[in-house]
């Protein structure tokens, strides 16, 4: 389903991805974590292309995104703009700050991409909207917009934006992170059932027990690089590498009530 | 009230050269606000050779005195054959000089939009163009909105020089009644109130958007 083969991205002289190369399978659900800096949102962004990247190809279902290479020379080229954002339509996008349009009620905001980037009659779309509101828990909100709510009921129609153009996969930065807690569980439970309804799912994420719930495969980023990735049992608690078995103790003494 | 008598008698006068104050400044802010859109657009999506052209014309802009542009263009459009009325010379010097102005204003509100919305309307596969009119532009003109106001305001004030190179307007007018009545305080002070009362109401207007932008919906 989603091929990332030897992805490599700077910013100036750092380095922030390393030839990273991961592949997702169809309905399958991997988590990313790993220390701040690591590169895990980074590695996202590349995915869709919100961020260039020097090195390597990333494709979806068999398509390339963003760039492809040329067929005679072999040379790596970057699409054209319309071309990009053409794929990113089947690329769904969750950020840490929900980055809902502030000046569309919360059914604009759903109904706005579908209708004017897909073409979707207006009634269906807003049918579909409505749907996915139900399914996030929101029904009663679609008018209202987007300051009115809480964080966990933005984030939830920051979800169902991204749904609505019923993309192939879902990718989700670290979209619990500007939360209060008592909010979180929510978020989760909505993530929760999109994993369970078989939806392609690339989480980054720094709760632990979410990621081992969740995820059927973790991988640990670290400097760039993928160190060590696994079934969520064997990595949490049988670690590989050194490095994942510092993470996760440092992880395990700060978070211990 | 004795001494106000020749404000009294030609207070209808000055109002007639109100009016042409205000026609003036809407006529010209119109071509002012389309042309500030469209070089703000082009210094920030523009290709290097635009943008390096329009970064150009403001840093010529801001360095010229809008009377010496004035005056400068009242000398100049007789000899460049272009027949134009002055009125309509004065509305595009007008236009020409604060739509440097207000393309500051336009891209300093488009640039003020968080990065996220950008992310956020690029990652469900739209356009540029769509971007720009359905996330963009709604978000940056009410950020803009204040500052445009304000604009406005220097921009009906700025009218009153037009009265250098022969064009009729409110401080023309009252220059001729000073003359014949010899009263320029009462004259002065009628048309200063005059300006006030146009420029006070345009700033509560600014005020308010202002207030909407703050407190958003």
């Amino acid at each position: 389903m989603l091929e990332i083969a030897g992805v490599s991205k700077r910013f100036g002289t750092l380095e922030v991805l390393r030839e990273v190369s991961l592949s997702v399978g169809a309905g399958e659900v991997v988590v990313v974590i790993g220390p701040s800096g690591s590169g895990k949102t980074t590695l996202l962004r590349c995915i869709n292309l919100l961020e260039d990247y020097e090195q390597g190809t990333v494709t979806v279902d068999g398509e390339p995104i963003g760039y492809r290479l040329d067929p005679r020379t072999g040379k790596r080229q970057r699409m054209s703009e319309r071309e990009i954002a053409a794929s990113r339509e089947h690329i769904g996008i969750v950020f840490q700050s929900y980055n809902l349009f502030p000046h569309m009620s919360v059914l604009q905001n759903i109904i706005a991409a579908p209708v004017r980037v897909k073409g979707v009659p207006h009634a269906k779309a807003e049918a579909r909207a409505r749907d996915l509101l139900a399914m996030v828990g929101l029904s009663d909100k679609a008018a209202e917009y987007p300051v009115r709510l809480s964080g966990g009921q933005q984030q939830r129609v920051a979800i169902a934006r991204a749904l609505a153009m019923d993309p192939k996969i879902m990718l989700f930065d670290e979209v619990t992170s500007a939360l209060d807690p008592e909010l979180v569980g929510e978020v989760l439970a909505a993530m929760q059932q999109l994993a369970r309804d078989g939806m392609t799912m690339v989480v980054v994420t720094h709760e632990m027990s979410f990621a081992r719930d969740i995820a059927n495969r973790i991988v640990f980023m670290d400097g760039g690089v993928i160190v060590e990735q696994g079934q969520p049992e064997q990595l949490f608690f049988h670690p590989n590498t050194e490095r994942v078995r510092l993470f996760l103790k440092r992880y395990n003494d700060r978070y211990r009530i | 009230m004795k001494e106000f008598a020749p404000l009294l008698h030609s207070y209808w006068y000055l109002l007639r050269g109100a009016e042409m104050t205000l026609l003036m400044a809407v006529v010209a802010v119109v071509p002012a606000t389309l042309l500030g859109i469209l070089l703000a657009l082009l210094q920030l999506f523009g290709k290097r050779f635009a943008r390096a052209a329009v970064l150009g014309y403001l840093f010529v802009i801001r360095g010229i005195p809008l009377l010496v542009l004035l005056t400068f263009t009242y000398y100049l459009l007789p000899l460049t054959g272009i027949d134009l009325p002055p009125f309509w010379g004065v509305v595009v010097v007008l236009a020409f000089y604060y739509g440097a102005f207000m393309s500051e204003v336009f891209r300093a509100g488009i640039l003020s939009l968080p990065r996220a919305q950008w992310d956020a309307a690029r990652s469900l596969g739209m356009s540029r163009r769509l971007m720009l009119q359905i996330v963009i532009f709604p978000q940056a003109l009410r950020l803009a909105a204040p500052p445009f106001v304000n604009l406005c305001v220097n921009l009906v004030k700025a009218t009153s020089l037009v009265s250098i190179v022969g064009l009729w307007e409110l401080t023309m007018a009252s220059r001729e009644i000073v003359e014949r009545t010899l009263a320029p305080f009462q004259i002065f002070l009628g048309a200063a109130a005059i300006y006030f009362c146009i420029c006070y109401t345009l700033a509560l207007y600014g005020k308010y958007l202002e207030r909407r932008v703050v407190h958003g919906h």
